[in-house]
């Protein structure tokens, strides 16, 4: 991945400031467009007009730090020019370009279908045209992209592949409704833990509205093979504000439970849980050196795209990496 | 308008209950689709202010159904008629019966009783009808109940006030049960006889107390129609305690009399006095003996008389509250003064002869003053200025003159008692009795140790009785060396009522006109006997003497108008007999017995020759005050009703014209019809308006 640092300050998302100042694409009007494909390449394609530099230099080699020469090494990576201007030698390490193997896990669980009243879309639309948009950026730049899509079971799995058409069925396979009637996170993590061979991003696209105890077991066997991973939480702001105004019958959307609620009344201990289930989630990812993203429907999808990418710039190059020294992670995700 | 049963109008209370159901509105407005439920509780409905109601049409509807429902139930009509009057009461004939027995002159009881007779008499109306009665041991009839042709009485209930107020109570026991009964047949017959629309009713004004008698109920059935209304009159001091003189048992002491003290169960006090006196004064007297009964108990103490009280009439208890039943009467014993005539030649201070032992026989009689007169040759046997005696003794030979006013003597009601002295005097023996014989010329004379015992004696004698007891029946120890050898014929009227052991006849007896004749074939001399030696001698002349009695008094125990059997008047005069009060009774020519025994004492029937007295009591079981279980009659059978106000009467008569008025107008069926309709619109209306909301749930959001 070739993308620029960007300034700390810059992944304080916010549509106004964030981005120096990016136009953002509208999620409602890039909702209206119906191809899958074609939405992905409007985002990537304004996200890369935004970036102002061009993703293609620089590519090959990429620096990473100096290192104090030592007799014994390889006089062809020692910097001259430093030497030239402060007379001390340094060798400069360079890190080796390989391609990056992603596999998108995404949520197609009925509970994915939500969506609030005024919103056109749910959140397995916007889960979609993430991974979409994930897999179109990195196709573009040659990386291999797999996908997984599972409800309580893996309905779907396409391996991480480069080649041509792949793009096309990986879109085919986004694009079928959400089903199913219970999340099981653990299955996509057990079958990537089990197909994946080599080390590669793993991107968990849902809204973790499910159990969460074997998920820190999963993620870290995950992690202790190698894997870089991502969780991108999709959320509809009403399920973090829980901003009903009527009380209702509330009906499960997976399992078909009703339960007469009054919003104004469970308000409060509604948030309160889902703070602490998203704080465990955090902690989770944080423990284990992971990324955590929450997604909301009604954010900018360049902007989700751009807070990720920048986000991974921060922290580096993680994957491929030439030398086994750990980096620290940034726990708090965004 | 009315009810019918008004208390099921409560039943509109749940008319709240659709008013609640629809504020709380269970089931929500709208259903909301949402992606987990797993940070959500339930909500408990509540009424806030934020809820109003809707569906008001049907929530009237389900309203209107409830009330009429409820209106249902109560039985609704339309009054026809104002308020009653008291004219509207049906009339009732009213049986007063007031309980006159002794326990009722207990402390303020009587007043009690008449007052709470008043009370039922200022509470009849112009349309009913009363009859008093009184009651203790019998019923009597005061004034009775209007006969069917006899004019009204003016002011019946006046009349039966100023009956009541000359009423006193007695002496005499409770018969409530007879009492009842009869009441109740007599105002269940007229009422069916007369076909009286008159509701009857029996009052009865008692102390109930457990002496009552109330058998005469268990064999009677009870008209059911006939209510018992039982009214107790009670006492704040109720300690009643009372004693009886029991019957002495043979071989006690005469001067020693058993008394029975009796304590009612509902006593306070346990300590009483007990002593003999001269007049019933219930105060302390020296040498009382204090006697400790507990309530509901009795004992028995003896209670001597002593050397003063031995014409005492009377005992008296001391203790109680109550003293109606604190003496207890009995006749004290008198000296019977007997004329004994002796025939014979033994002299009189001979203690070989009979008439030695005779004298000392009777002397020291307690009930009786014998005296023993030698008859001279001389004289006439019987004199007609004196009258004739006891008994007469015959030990020798007399002149047939003699044997014929001895025959008359015995046929009048006399006793000859012979015992022959010798061949001679023995002829008199078939003289007097005819059925038997001299068996042969000599006298036989046990040869020296040879001796002959009495064999077989008949103890249901009258002369034998006393030994009848195995402890004084063993006459084994008296041997006789003479007798005089009879034969006895047969059939024989006469009663052989002792034999020796070799089968000849001992003591003979013979009935002749109203007298009797005793034959002893041994003398009791030591001459020819041990019998006068023997401790057997003086209780069978006592017997003897008890045969010839004229002057037998009444036992004590004589109840309050229990009858009492006089001795058989000797010419046709009629019988007087003075009571306690010195008021004379003049009994009908011919009657010998007495009942008209009104109040406890010593009464007096001037009976010829001896005067006979007698003390009459009260019956024991009126001492017995505790209350009586008004349960009891019930279960005899009688059917106990409740004393009602004129208003409750009047409120009574009430509910009933409106159980008829509801029965023939039956709204409640109308009611039911527009509750149903009700219903069935409410059903409809319903069950639009869940199509309306489910159609509405199912447009999409």
């Amino acid at each position: 991945m070739s993308l620029d640092r960007q300034s700390p300050d810059a992944s304080k998302a916010s549509p106004g400031r964030g981005a120096r100042g990016l136009q953002h694409i509208d999620p409602t009007a890039l909702m209206r467009i119906k191809n899958l494909e074609l939405r992905a390449k409007a985002v990537v394609d304004g996200f890369l007009s935004g970036l102002h530099r061009s993703p293609y230099h620089g590519f090959s080699v990429e620096f990473t730090e100096y290192r104090q020469y030592s007799p014994g090494d390889d006089l062809r990576f020692l910097d001259w020019r430093l030497f030239a201007r402060s007379d001390r030698y340094y060798l400069k390490r360079f890190e080796d370009e390989t391609n990056l193997r992603c596999y998108l896990l995404v949520d197609l669980s009925r509970s994915m279908a939500f969506r609030s009243a005024p919103r056109e879309y749910n959140k397995a639309e916007y889960a979609k045209t993430v991974a979409a948009t994930i897999a179109y950026f990195l196709t573009l730049q040659r990386d291999a992209v797999g996908l997984i899509t599972f409800d309580q079971a893996i309905r779907d799995y396409l391996p991480a592949r480069f080649r041509t058409g792949h793009m096309h069925r990986l879109m085919m396979c986004l694009e079928q409704a959400p089903a199913g009637t219970a999340t099981d996170l653990s299955l996509p993590l057990e079958q990537i833990a089990r197909t994946a061979r080599k080390r590669g991003l793993v991107v968990l696209l849902s809204d973790l509205l499910a159990p969460i105890e074997m998920l820190e077991t999963k993620l870290g066997y995950l992690r202790s093979q190698g894997h870089d991973v991502v969780l991108i939480r999709t959320l509809d702001p009403v399920e973090v504000n829980f901003q009903f105004q009527d009380e209702s019958l509330f009906f499960d959307m997976e399992s078909g439970r009703e339960l007469y609620v009054d919003p104004h009344a469970v308000r409060a201990s509604y948030q309160a849980k889902f703070a602490a289930h998203a704080n465990e989630l955090k902690r989770i990812c944080s423990s284990h050196g992971m990324d955590y993203y929450e997604l909301t429907t009604d954010q900018p999808l360049d902007m989700a795209l751009f807070d990720l990418l920048n986000a991974r710039l921060r922290r580096g190059r993680p994957v491929a990496r030439r030398q086994g020294a750990a980096r620290s992670s940034n726990p708090g995700g965004r | 308008m009315g009810a019918l049963v008004p208390i099921y109008l409560a039943g509109l209370a749940a008319l709240s209950l659709p008013l609640i159901f629809h504020l709380v509105r269970r089931t929500p407005r709208g259903r909301q689709d949402f992606s987990s439920l797993m940070f959500l509780s339930p909500t408990v409905p509540k009424l806030t202010r934020r809820s109003r109601l809707d569906q008001l049409l049907l929530l009237l509807l389900r309203l209107a159904a409830l009330a009429l429902v409820v209106f249902a139930f109560s039985r609704p009509f339309l009054r026809e008629a104002s308020l009653l009057s008291l004219g509207d009461l049906s009339g009732r004939r009213v049986a007063l019966l007031i309980d006159t027995s002794a326990s009722m002159r207990r402390g303020d009881l009587w007043q009690q009783a008449v007052k709470r007779a008043e009370k039922e008499l200022d509470d009849l109306n112009p349309q009913d009808d009363v009859a008093l009665f009184a009651f203790g041991d019998r019923l009597q009839t005061i004034i009775d109940f209007a006969k069917e042709g006899a004019g009204p009485i003016a002011d019946k209930p006046g009349v039966v006030r100023t009956r009541l107020r000359e009423l006193k109570p007695d002496w005499g026991s409770t018969d409530l049960g007879t009492a009842l009964v009869a009441v109740a047949g007599e105002i269940d017959s007229t009422s069916d006889v007369q076909q009286s629309a008159l509701e009857p009713q029996i009052v009865v004004i008692s102390d109930f107390q457990v002496g009552s008698r109330i058998d005469a109920l268990r064999s009677f059935e009870w008209p059911k129609q006939v209510p018992v209304v039982a009214h107790r009159v009670a006492l704040a001091k109720t300690t009643n305690a009372t004693a009886q003189i029991l019957p002495n048992e043979e071989g006690d002491e005469l001067t020693e009399t058993r008394v029975r003290v009796v304590n009612a169960a509902d006593s306070k006090v346990d300590q009483f006095f007990l002593a003999w006196a001269k007049e019933p004064s219930f105060i302390k007297r020296p040498g009382e003996t204090g006697v400790y009964v507990p309530a509901g108990q009795s004992r028995v103490i003896k209670l001597p008389r002593g050397v003063d009280d031995l014409t005492a009439e009377c005992i008296v208890l001391r203790g109680d509250d109550q003293e109606f039943d604190n003496a207890y009467y009995v006749v004290p014993p008198r000296k019977q003064a007997v004329t004994m005539l002796y025939v014979g030649t033994d002299k009189l201070d001979s203690p070989e002869g009979l008439q030695y032992f005779l004298r000392l026989a009777v002397a020291n009689d307690p009930l009786r003053q014998v005296e023993v007169r030698l008859v001279d040759d001389k004289k006439p046997l019987f004199t007609p200025t004196d009258p004739p005696p006891g008994a007469v003794v015959v030990s020798r030979a007399i002149s047939p003159e003699w044997q014929t006013s001895l025959k008359s003597y015995v046929e009048r009601g006399g006793l000859l008692l012979l015992v022959p002295e010798n061949r001679d005097a023995a002829q008199l023996i078939p003289a007097f009795i005819d059925d038997v014989e001299l068996a042969s010329a000599e006298t036989p004379v046990a040869a020296p140790g040879k001796y002959l015992l009495l064999g077989e004696i008949d103890f249901a004698h009258p002369l034998f009785a006393p030994f009848a007891s195995p402890r004084y029946s063993d006459f084994t120890k008296i041997h006789f060396w003479k007798h005089v050898p009879l034969t006895m014929k047969t059939p024989t009227k006469t009663h052989v009522v002792a034999r020796f052991d070799n089968g000849e006849p001992a003591l003979l007896e013979r009935l002749s006109g109203h007298g009797r004749v005793i034959a002893l074939t041994s003398g009791w001399q030591p001459g020819d006997s041990q019998l006068a030696l023997s401790t057997k001698f003086v209780p069978l002349i006592g017997a003897v003497l008890d045969l010839a009695g004229k002057d037998s008094e009444v036992a004590a125990g004589v109840s309050i108008h229990e009858p009492v059997a006089l001795p058989a008047q000797q010419g046709k005069s009629a019988i007087a007999v003075v009571g306690p009060g010195r008021q004379e009774t003049r009994l009908e020519a011919g009657q010998t017995s007495f009942a008209a025994t009104d109040r406890p004492g010593i009464y007096l029937a001037k009976t010829s020759p001896q005067p006979t007295r007698f003390a009459v009591n009260l019956a024991a079981a009126e001492s017995n005050t505790a209350p009586l279980d008004l349960d009891q009659l019930a279960q005899s059978g009688v059917k106990l009703g409740i004393e009602l106000t004129r208003n409750e009467r009047l409120e009574r008569v009430r509910q009933h014209r409106d159980t008829e008025l509801e029965g023939r107008q039956k709204i409640w069926r109308w009611l039911v019809v527009l509750a149903l309709g009700t219903l069935i619109l409410e059903s409809f209306l319903a069950g639009r308006a869940a199509r309306e909301l489910r159609t509405a749930a199912a447009t999409p959001t």
